[in-house]
């Protein structure tokens, strides 16, 4: 490539991490030098901290047990969703609006683009949708209900929702990889998010893997979420959910990179 | 010679659509090649499977002479593509969109990079629109951005599917000064409709219709095959005599006349050259009721070859 009296040094990387750097920064671009990362706090704290602070304020001597059920109901069911929305547009999208393919015009990887969107929307779902709401709702569980919660079983318990978060971005990033129709890509995993509790009548094993009951009680009243568990200190009956979540999320991105591969744009 | 693009039975289906048949296509370096077709005839196929967006069916391709099928990324690194309708990122300014695409092909340092991002915004006239998001554009405006990011990595190919597209006319002739200027270092590959300008600055022309190459070659070669010679001529006066005169001379083979603003206008096809230029204006000068406004040789124009080509379902290459 001729670059005429130009000092610039040739990018020269090549393999599947080619571009990836350029991509990241441009998606981490996306989501905290712009609107996007303080307008997503603003909607997840109003609705998992605002709700708390008025379940702390009305019922002040059921905090202990409702306050943390509370905050896990709510995004393990509002967290699915947002993600969900958040995600239908970063593959399928770019494959219908064209940009998609004026990006892979460029010296870059497919690989490389659909691991970059991975990354970015993972921290940027972490820090606004689970750390900054999460922290805030440590603090009020604290300070204003004045209830000691374990330190390291709450953030375990943040963990437990981040991989709940997991299973539907990268299962929404998959169908954005295969499929063009936004009806399919956020139609799916909102379906499975509703419908998944009834899936143990088809086949009782499967109340062990589904990610329901990492956020959402799946027993009897006496029974508690793998979150709610561990932000009350105790540790949960089985691990097996969790495994099972992080095993899907990591078929999803498998089928994600391969099926992405193979798309004409 | 050698060869940028070489292609090889290259084709490309769909169920039981053949966008592209068989194709096999030699574009040489520095060259100004024009791709030409009408619509749907699988030119941009052809361009997303060099650039590796698309798969084909069948036939390779090498570009630098590297495979297009193992060497996608490398191949690209050296390539600048203008997409027919391009769109880019509408939350970035024009000059974020250049920087992340500067930043494909260059590592640093930054402020080389800025620099050749602010002299590619200069070039395509968006100095002023730099910092504005590409959300408020025109058509013209992200057609020139299009341009512009095209170029910023200095390419050997440049790849342009319809470039003037969008474009008022100013915009058409500094994409054309642009292509001419870029003819010493780089090789450019374009589709377009507009084949004037085809005609004044592509070396090589090749025209797709329904997916399949029905002509390609040396523009000269294109324009001088088929019809042959053809002399224009404006008369005034009573032409009668002077039409049976010059249409029972045994190198013309037709005459269309057609009056026009008082005068008569003729096309006067002729099957040797040489007889013509010696005889056709004495023939006509002869005739003293007669009064020769215009008298020149027929200059073909790519036009006619083109629709020629394309509604009279030639097939074939004209190489």
């Amino acid at each position: 490539m001729a670059v005429g009296n130009s000092a610039m040094i040739l990018e020269t990387g090549a393999g599947w991490t080619r571009g990836l750097n350029n991509v990241l920064r441009a998606e981490f671009g996306r989501w905290f030098r712009s609107r996007m990362w303080w307008i997503q706090i603003l909607i997840w704290t109003t609705m998992l901290n605002g709700f708390l602070l008025v379940v702390v304020f009305s019922t002040p001597d059921e905090a202990r047990e409702v306050g943390p059920m509370i905050f896990s109901a709510l995004l393990g069911i509002g967290g699915p969703i947002g993600v969900s929305i958040i995600m239908q547009d970063v593959l399928a999208g770019e494959k219908r609006s064209g940009t998609a393919a004026w990006v892979l015009s460029k010296p870059l990887s497919r690989a490389a683009f659909v691991v970059a969107k991975l990354v970015a929307n993972v921290v940027g779902v972490a820090v606004t949708m689970v750390l900054v709401p999460g922290v805030i709702s440590y603090l009020i569980m604290t300070f204003v209900a004045h209830v000691d919660l374990p330190l390291a079983g709450y953030a375990a318990a943040l963990g437990v929702h981040l991989v709940n978060l997991l299973f539907y971005l990268t299962v929404t990033l998959m169908l954005g990889a295969i499929f063009n129709s936004s009806a399919v890509v956020i139609g799916i995993p909102l379906a499975f998010l509703f419908f998944q509790q009834w899936l143990p009548n088809l086949w009782a094993p499967l109340a062990k893997v589904i990610p329901f009951s990492l956020t959402m009680p799946t027993g009897d009243a006496e029974s508690s979420s793998i979150a709610t568990a561990l932000m009350a200190g105790v540790r949960p009956e089985t691990f097996l959910p969790l495994i099972a979540t992080l095993a899907a999320s990591v078929v999803f991105v498998a089928v994600a990179l391969w099926g992405f591969q193979r798309q004409e744009l | 010679m050698e060869l940028v693009i070489d292609t090889h039975g290259l084709s490309k289906s769909y169920k039981q659509v053949n966008a592209l048949k068989p194709l096999s296509l030699q574009v040489p370096k520095n060259s100004i090649f024009g791709f030409l077709g009408p619509n749907g005839a699988g030119k941009t196929t052809t361009i997303k499977l060099l650039l590796g967006l698309i798969r084909p069916t069948s036939g390779s391709a090498s570009i630098f002479g590297l495979d297009m099928a193992r060497n996608s990324v490398a191949i690209r690194a050296r390539v600048g593509y203008l997409p027919q309708d391009p769109r880019f990122y509408e939350h970035m300014t024009a000059r974020q969109i250049l920087d992340y695409t500067a930043h494909f092909f260059f590592k640093g340092p930054a402020d080389e990079i800025a620099k050749r991002v602010a002299e590619t915004l200069e070039l395509v006239g968006l100095p002023d629109k730099a910092d504005r998001p590409i959300k408020g554009f025109s058509g013209g405006e992200r057609q020139r951005l299009g341009i512009a990011q095209a170029q910023v990595n200095y390419p050997d190919l440049l790849i342009l599917d319809e470039p003037a597209a969008s474009l008022d006319p100013m915009g058409r002739r500094d994409v054309l000064e642009v292509m001419e200027r870029l003819r010493k270092y780089t090789t450019v590959f374009y589709c377009t409709h507009i084949l004037d300008d085809v005609q004044r600055v592509s070396d090589t022309v090749a025209i797709l219709n329904h997916g399949e190459l029905v002509a390609y070659g040396p523009i000269e070669d294109l324009l001088a095959a088929g019809e042959g010679l053809a002399y224009e001529v404006a008369l005034e006066g009573d032409v009668e005599s002077a039409y049976q005169r010059v249409a029972s001379q045994p190198w013309v083979t037709g005459i269309k006349a057609k009056p026009r603003n008082g005068s008569t206008h003729w096309i006067v096809a002729v099957a040797d050259g040489e007889a013509a230029k010696a005889q056709l204006l004495r023939l006509l000068l002869a005739d003293e009721a007669l009064v020769v406004t215009d008298f020149h040789r027929k200059e073909r124009e790519l036009e006619d070859v083109f629709i020629r080509i394309v509604e009279g379902g030639q097939h074939g290459s004209g190489q």
